[in-house]
């Protein structure tokens, strides 16, 4: 054990990615009693595998990584099968060829929205906004949960996802386009 | 002349960091002409607004009771390792 690992005081952990692990959880179990149990059996776990942390990797993708396996053991409790592929990464082309033809024009093109005041007295537009966002492709939505809800700096992004920051804008872009047009389809203002 | 693909790339990206002089131009110019691009635009800041504020809503951050009652299986845990 390096003293790194055993350095890693899990309450500290708590503090600083609860609320992001239980975000994340809740966009995928869609049930916030589940989702806090998920996150507590999160840092459970990771306390016991404090070993298998490597500072290669950022804490914040270790933990979600954890998460990911829970999510998956819940789904096959509940008989349903989500792999745990389904909630990393895939393939991801250009995936901008959904959104322009191929002269760069819009397919869909986007409508204005209203004022964030006026949706947000919308009971219904976080249900939405949770929809959407739980629609988005896994790392988008991690990028995009932990950049645009959480606030963290393009830098840190970077770091604890080791992306560069092309990297990072193009799947902000995506996220973004898929956000509108999820919107576009799901909520009438 | 900026199509709608690379406009739109332009915009997002100018909610993240400040564009060099002339794309920001071509971005302004091309903004000006088109109405689709400019919605997204919106969009963008609508998005930007939403997320902030989300943060503090219920379904982004767990209760206090949920906090407490985590953290006094985590200490129990660390306490008996």
């Amino acid at each position: 054990m390096t003293t790194n690992n055993k350095d890693l005081n899990i309450q500290t952990l708590f503090e600083e990615y609860g609320d992001y692990l239980f975000s994340y959880a809740i966009l995928k179990v869609k049930d916030s009693h589940f989702a806090e149990d998920l996150v507590q059996e999160t840092l459970l776990a990771a306390f016991t595998a404090k070993n298998s942390f490597s500072s290669q990797s950022s804490i914040r993708t270790w933990l979600t990584g954890i998460l990911k396996h829970k999510i998956s053991d819940h789904f096959r409790r509940q008989g349903r099968e989500v792999k745990i592929e389904d909630l990393v990464d895939q393939d991801e082309a250009d995936g901008l060829d959904a959104f322009f033809k191929s002269n760069g024009r819009w397919i869909q093109k986007p409508d204005a929205f209203p004022s964030p005041e006026a949706a947000l007295q919308q009971q219904e537009f976080w249900k939405i906004f949770q929809q959407c966002l739980a629609g988005l492709r896994p790392k988008q939505a991690e990028v995009f949960l932990a950049k645009e809800i959480y606030g963290l700096s393009n830098a840190d992004i970077c770091k604890d996802f080791t992306l560069s920051s092309t990297n990072v804008w193009v799947l902000m872009h995506r996220a973004r386009l898929s956000l509108g047009n999820c919107f576009k389809i799901n909520w009438k203002s | 002349m900026l199509n709608c693909k690379q406009a739109s790339q332009l915009a997002s990206r100018a909610m993240d960091e400040k564009l060099p002089f002339w794309e920001r131009a071509a971005l302004k110019l091309h903004l000006f002409l088109c109405r689709s691009c400019t919605n997204f635009t919106q969009q963008l800041n609508f998005l930007r607004e939403v997320s902030r504020r989300s943060r503090t809503s219920s379904n982004f951050q767990l209760s206090e009771k949920a906090k407490q009652r985590i953290a006094s299986a985590l200490k129990s845990k660390q306490d008996g390792d």
